[in-house]
């Protein structure tokens, strides 16, 4: 564009102004769209999770036999943005890495801290 | 033909006879050079390829870079002056860039959107220097070369000054690796100066969680973006993006590794060896490479400052969520600025970990560099 003419100081001044406005445009565009991307992606999960814990759970393995979630605890735990089913997968899940039968946990509270 | 005459010949065909002042002055500097990049460790990875391209450059008589004889195969030139090709047509700092983009893990900036701007401010140093340049009487096309500098990006600097002024691809390159290498000794008392002990202590909360789609999405986006702006800036943010996406899609682990690894150490010693092979001493020793020494400290500095000072205006809109300290990271540099930015936030406050949030200006300042080339590219490119 301007290969072969001369510049003045001023001349420079303003193509240095244009070169700022013109990288801090292209990267504010480029953090728009990934604020827009992480919205929307953050949007579809939601609802993919919503869907997931909604329907019935279809899987080829037997339902896990020997951990019956104990009446006792199930009525006690306090459960805090959490779905039943998602609370007695997670005792199971506590109950099995401890090596804890499920009728010794006793489980105060379940709480989901974030998406 | 005598004993005496054969001894003549011999003596005035050497090196020793053939060599000139400046040849010897570049030979030191390229000891120099060595020195700093095998026992200072500055920078190793490119200034010992760098030095000993000048040191083979400036061996009189040697002809490493000679174009080829008039009428003459190409094939004649000198070695390093074939190899150089890649250099002359872009396709080292390109590759270069693919194997940053395979590197490069953009999380931290998608996870903090805003960071872009950080990277944004702080290209400051490339326009202030370029303006610098013009007043003190450089071409537009050599003062846009000089201005990159400011960028901190290596591959983007040989890049643009390749394509506008290559007759200053030595100085500039070997001012924008030194500059690179001296970031910890730059960049902090500048950040000092700018920023109250206040603001340096401010613990950032942690990131969020970037999902891998978003990871997949970006260099995409990034690229089609960027482009359908400033078409010139193609060849380095396709080369990059492309480098990411082989990264983050999981699926061509075998090229990631190639583009990450083996490509880019073969394409930085064919890049260092020959950028340092055009300081030749009849081109390099002139009072003009001081000259783009000096203001590429220039544009080194205003680029921290101008990241600073958005950092600065990001804890005020904020009201103290955001460290001023992660601004200067956005000169590219990675990761030596945001490991600055890092070990600054730690003086203030032993218990701030800033690292990550400096990641993302970073990442930032390697998109906005280009960009920026891209723009000097269109304005005075032919």
């Amino acid at each position: 564009m301007l290969a072969e003419q001369s510049i003045s100081f001023l001349d420079a001044l303003k193509l240095s102004g244009a070169g700022m406005a013109v990288v801090i445009l292209e990267l504010a565009a480029l953090a728009m769209f990934v604020y827009l991307l992480s919205f929307i992606i953050c949007l579809f999960e939601k609802r993919k999770s919503k869907t997931a814990s909604s329907a019935p759970i279809l899987s080829s393995q037997p339902p896990a036999v020997g951990v019956p979630l104990p009446q006792a605890n199930a009525d006690k735990v306090e459960l805090i943005d959490t779905d039943e089913a998602t609370a007695a997968v997670i005792m199971a899940i506590v109950s099995d890495k401890s090596g804890i039968p499920l009728n010794r946990l006793k489980f105060e509270r379940i709480k989901k801290v974030e998406d | 033909m005598n004993f005496i005459d054969i001894l003549k010949g011999i003596w005035e065909s050497s090196g020793l006879y053939i060599l000139t002042y400046k040849e010897g002055i570049m030979i030191i500097v390229s000891f120099v050079l060595l020195y700093l990049a095998i026992v200072k460790k500055f920078e190793p990875l490119l200034l010992l390829p760098i030095s000993f391209g000048i040191l083979l450059a400036n061996l009189p008589g040697a002809g490493l870079m000679a174009p080829p004889p008039e009428g003459g195969a190409w094939y004649q030139a000198g070695l390093l002056y074939l190899i150089y090709m890649g250099v002359k047509s872009s396709l080292f700092p390109c590759i270069i860039f693919m194997g940053i983009g395979a590197m490069t893990d953009f999380g931290p900036l998608l996870a903090n959107p805003a960071s872009l701007l950080l990277g944004a401010a702080a290209q400051l140093g490339i326009y202030v220097a370029f303006t610098l340049s013009v007043a003190l009487g450089f071409t537009p096309p050599e003062a846009a070369s000089i201005g990159i500098i400011g960028g901190a990006d290596g591959p983007t600097a040989i890049f643009l000054a390749g394509k506008l002024a290559p007759h200053l691809l030595a100085p500039i390159a070997i001012a924008a690796y030194s500059y690179m290498a001296l970031i910890p000794v730059i960049q902090p008392p500048i950040m000092r100066a700018l920023t109250t002990k206040k603001e340096r202590s401010v613990k950032m909360s942690q990131l969020r969680p970037v999902s891998k789609a978003e990871k997949i999405i970006f260099p995409i986006v990034v690229l089609v973006l960027c482009v359908f702006v400033l078409p010139s800036v193609a060849p380095l943010i396709g080369m990059l993006m492309l480098g990411n996406l082989f990264r983050e899609s999981g699926v061509v682990d075998r090229l990631s590794d190639t583009a990450q690894n083996a490509l880019i150490n073969i394409v930085t010693i064919f890049l260092g060896l020959t950028v340092g092979a055009t300081a030749a001493g009849e081109k390099f020793l002139k009072p003009k490479t001081l000259g783009i020494i000096a203001l590429g400290l220039t544009a080194f500095a205003f680029s921290t400052v101008g990241g600073l000072l958005l950092g600065k205006l990001m804890y005020l809109i904020t009201g103290g969520k955001v460290n001023p300290l992660i601004g200067s990271a956005g000169v590219s540099a990675v990761p030596m600025a945001a490991r600055v930015s890092q070990v600054e936030g730690r003086k203030a406050n032993p218990t701030n970990f800033l690292l990550m949030h400096a990641m993302g200006p970073n990442v930032a300042g390697v998109i906005g560099s280009a960009v920026a080339a891209g723009f000097l590219l269109l304005m005075f490119g032919k």
